[in-house]
């Protein structure tokens, strides 16, 4: 098993550079999820690590090795394609066994492996038939099972469940953790799907625009986000963006007035702006909540959606600013109704003009 | 030592892919590039069939020769009002078939194996047969239009000056309308269907929307099919030669460039004349694309 | 509303009609032995093969047939080789060169015949290739090569990428995709183009005619357009028919049975405007 290590990573398409310097390091093990909006290039930077496309600069080693002059097969890599890609005129078997019988591998060797990894995925009795005869969960455990096959040091994914309905994109997703968890080989994940990203990785890369915006834990990334993009961009609903002004510091935290003459304050890691900045306020519409008494942030409903588990509000404060709510399923509110709101400083955020979090 | 823009991986395909070319690239050097090359250079000797090892160069003498034949202009006259006829005429009967065979009626499965088989027929074959049809005395195009009364007496088709062309004419027709027919039809089934529901559910006449809609939407695909046809005229060979030989009235370029070729053995002003047919159709090419702006892709 | 189907029917009739008709007319008119030739009527009174065997017989029309069919399947088989090569570089590999490659093959495939004919004579003498097979096959790649590499060209293009990339992660360099991922996926593809060009190259007469002397050495086409009776004035009009029918037969059940794969085939590239 190795890690993967990325130095200054750059991809252009003729004149466009796609990868903006990407300096990532995967340690040994360890299951990263690439997210980001399409057209992020998280897709590209997989590709990048799998050989299929070439870095313009940079340096990329997988377990230690430079491998940019490597073709993909030498870089003990494999890789699930969202598409699944398996070669429709070959039986499951052949699909699996196909990178091995290339290598020249023994037959004894290749079966084995074959029924090894057949065997975990529990597609053993699928093995004679052809793609065509398999259905979409189907073919996505031969495509994996055709990766395992060639024991490779790492595991690239790219959007492997994105083919697959609803219903089987949860169980397969499951089935993938547990894969993690036998193996305990390096993955990497691609993924525009948040929740496969949150549940299934080690770490999550955040990346926009051809630039890693913020590595972290999930619960790092839900909790801190470094700045308004990766804030805005995990969790769902997505937060909620209120523009304030600073009013200074106040012991460890930044007090901000919100729309309606409402004080907040909120903790910060840097210093404090000066009285009067402009400022962004994130909160997640899960942490607004609603105020006991009197006092809180009024805002007026515009919208209710149940969702049956929960109801979210969409509502506008005094200012004319929208603000989404996310609250019980059964709360009685409808649209035109008046609230009041309480937002707690510990779980908000400050972002400046520059979308950095203070 | 840092990474190069283009390194293996794209190096070791263009390297594959000019591998892979190379024998396709030697053979059609040696069958097409070549010989045509030795073509534009015979034009320009005395060379015959028999001394083609052996000759002097004569300078633009051929070429000289050529345009004082009055044969020769005949030729071209030929060819270019065969082309233009025909090909006129397989376009807009091409466009008819094909915009029944795209109505979904009943009996379009036996339209379409129908119209295939005059394009599977072989060129010499149906020249043949159509040869034997307007044959002067038994042939059955006689015996029809004098059982209706059209015409008094038998005519000689094929030997008739006057008709002889327009014979030729209508034998390419029945057996190339067919192929332009297909290829507009795929043109006609690539158009969004909901367009015309729109179309219908807005009142509009079918003929406003034949003009309005369906012709532009299909001309570039009409244009290479006529493209191609026009092409496949102008080197028209086979149906002149078969249905009524090396007889003036029908002769085609390639039928004159054949004959002085191998019938009368003079590889030299045979040449030439086979370079002026390859420069005829390099102007029509060149024509279509850029006034017709045809555009020929293989897909992208 | 009636009215008009019926006219409409009656113009698709028509044009059956129109297109069926000769062909049927070779056929009757094959059946006709002796002097029932000569009289113009829908069916003869008394049908007779005596046409049929008359040109196996009396003519080489059998010898025809085979060198045909040799000519034909050489030329394919060889084409379809070098085309599945060039059409993987072609269609799935970006470099610079390769629409002009491309704009060359489909001019070639445009060239009069003629032009090639003294360089291609001179050739075939050299080669030894004179009145043989080899002849034909060779200048037959004139067109069925450009025909098969531009058809095969979008075949290829639309084979999925991913596909190519699994097995290149698998380890697959160039030679292993083309040959054991994508060949055999493109059967249908090899079937109607292999199709085509036979068609094609069966079809074929200028070369044909130029490059064959005896009467053994021809190939139908040739062996049709030149077949000649007892007298020289007298053409075998029954036996030329009879001849027509025995090759057109095959040709017209082949492309009805693979029409749609035809049409595709014709189409491809053709009328991507």
């Amino acid at each position: 098993m190795a890690g993967v290590t990325l130095r200054g990573v750059r991809k252009s398409f003729g004149r466009i550079e796609v990868i903006h310097g990407v300096d990532l390091e995967v340690a040994d093990g360890e299951f990263v999820a690439f997210v980001g909006p399409s057209g992020c290039g998280k897709s590209t930077l997989l590709r990048l690590i799998a050989g299929l496309e070439e870095p313009s600069a940079g340096d990329l080693s997988i377990g230690g090795q430079r491998v940019n002059d490597r073709p993909p097969a030498a870089r003990g890599i494999a890789m699930v394609f969202q598409s699944y890609a398996l070669y429709p005129h070959m039986t499951a078997y052949d699909n699996m066994a196909f990178g091995l019988t290339l290598s020249r591998t023994d037959k004894g060797t290749i079966a084995e492996r074959v029924r090894a990894a057949a065997r975990l995925l529990q597609i053993e009795d699928l093995l004679d038939r052809k793609p065509r005869d398999l259905s979409g969960g189907q073919r996505q455990r031969v495509a994996i099972g055709r990766a395992i096959v060639r024991e490779p040091q790492v595991f690239l994914f790219d959007e492997p469940l994105s083919n697959l309905d609803a219903g089987l994109r949860v169980q397969m997703r499951l089935e993938i953790a547990k894969l993690k968890a036998d193996l305990r080989a390096t993955m990497i994940y691609v993924t525009h799907d948040q929740v496969e990203a949150m549940t299934l990785a080690d770490r999550i890369v955040v990346l926009n625009a051809g630039r890693v915006e913020q590595a972290g834990t999930p619960l790092e990334l839900y909790h801190r986000p470094r700045n308004r993009f990766v804030a805005g961009f995990i969790g769902s609903p997505a937060m909620n963006f209120l523009d304030v002004v600073s009013e200074g510091r106040a012991d460890g935290s930044v007090r901000v007035w919100l729309p309606g003459g409402v004080p907040l304050d909120v903790a910060v890691d840097g210093a404090a702006p000066p009285a009067g900045t402009p400022l962004t306020l994130g909160v997640r519409p899960e942490h607004v909540g609603l105020a006991d008494g009197g006092a809180g942030l009024l805002a007026t409903i515009l919208a209710v959606e149940r969702l049956g588990g929960e109801t979210h509000c969409h509502a506008a404060l005094e200012d004319g600013q929208r603000l989404l709510v996310r609250l019980d399923g059964d709360r009685p509110v409808a649209a035109g109704e008046r609230l009041r709101l309480n937002l707690r400083g510990e779980t908000a955020h400050l972002f400046g003009a520059d979308g950095q979090r203070l | 030592m840092s990474g190069l823009p283009h390194s293996s991986l794209e190096r070791q395909r263009r390297r594959a892919a000019w591998l892979f070319l190379l024998p396709m690239l030697v053979v059609l050097a040696g069958v097409a590039g070549w010989p045509l090359f030795r073509t534009v250079f015979f034009s320009f000797t005395d060379a015959t069939l028999a001394t083609l090892d052996g000759f002097q160069g004569v300078g633009l003498d051929n070429y000289l020769w050529l345009v004082r034949d009055p044969v020769w202009w005949r030729a071209v006259w030929n060819t270019l009002v065969f082309t233009v006829v025909s090909v006129g005429i397989e376009t807009a009967l091409g466009l008819g078939i094909a915009l029944i065979l795209n109505a979904h009626l009943p009996g379009r499965g036996l339209l379409r194996a129908a119209v295939l088989i005059p394009w599977a027929i072989p060129t010499v074959v149906s020249a043949q047969m159509w040869g034997w049809m307007f044959h002067d005395l038994y042939g059955v195009v006689n015996a029809i239009l004098m059982g209706l009364g059209l015409i008094a007496e038998p005519r000689a088709w094929t030997a008739d000056p006057d008709l002889a062309l327009p014979v030729v004419i209508a034998v390419d027709v029945w057996k190339s309308t067919p192929f332009m027919a297909l290829l507009i039809l795929a043109a006609l089934q690539m158009l969004p269907r909901d367009l015309y529901e729109a179309a219908r559910v807005d009142g509009v006449h079918p003929v406003k929307v034949f003009v309005r809609i369906t012709l532009p939407l299909i001309r570039p695909a009409l244009m290479v099919a006529v493209l191609f046809r026009t092409l496949d005229a102008l080197r028209v060979f086979d149906l002149m030669y078969v249905l009524t030989g090396n007889s003036r009235s029908t002769m085609s370029m390639s039928v004159y460039a054949r004959q002085y070729l191998i019938d009368f053995q003079d590889v030299g002003y045979g040449s030439a004349a086979a370079t002026l047919l390859v420069l005829v159709l390099a102007a029509a090419t060149v024509l279509a694309v850029t006034l017709g702006r045809v555009r020929v892709d293989a897909g992208r | 509303m009636g009215l008009r189907r019926i006219a409409f029917a009656l113009v698709v009739l028509g044009i059956v009609v129109w297109a069926v008709f000769p062909f049927a007319w070779a056929i009757v008119t094959s059946l006709k032995a002796g002097s029932a030739l000569f009289t113009v009527e829908a069916w003869p009174s008394q049908p007779s093969l005596a046409n049929y065997a008359a040109i196996f017989k009396e003519q080489p029309f059998g010898r025809n047939i085979l060198n045909s069919l040799m000519a034909a399947s050489a030329v394919v088989a060889l084409s379809l080789g070098l085309a599945v090569l060039a059409a993987y570089a072609l269609g799935r590999v970006r470099f610079r060169g390769r629409g002009l490659l491309l704009f060359v093959v489909l001019g070639v495939s445009m060239f009069p015949q003629v032009a090639v004919l003294s360089g291609l004579f001179e050739l075939v003498r050299w080669l030894g290739l004179y009145n043989r097979i080899g002849s034909l096959v060779l200048s037959y790649l004139i067109f069925t090569l450009p025909f098969t590499v531009w058809v095969l060209t979008t075949f290829m293009r639309e084979l999925p990428k991913e596909l190519e990339e699994a097995a290149m992660v698998d380890g697959a360099g160039p030679f292993v995709i083309v040959t054991r991922v994508f060949l055999p996926l493109m059967g249908p593809a090899l079937a109607a183009t292999g199709l085509l060009a036979f068609i094609a190259a069966w079809n074929e007469f200028l070369f044909a005619l130029t490059f064959t002397l005896t009467d053994d050495a021809r190939t139908v086409p040739v062996a049709i357009a030149l077949m000649s009776g007892a007298s020289q004035y007298e053409l075998p009009w029954g036996q030329i028919m009879a001849a027509s029918v025995v090759v057109t037969v095959p040709l017209i059940g082949l492309v009805l049975l693979f029409q749609r794969r035809i049409v595709s085939g014709l189409t491809a590239g053709a009328v991507k405007g």
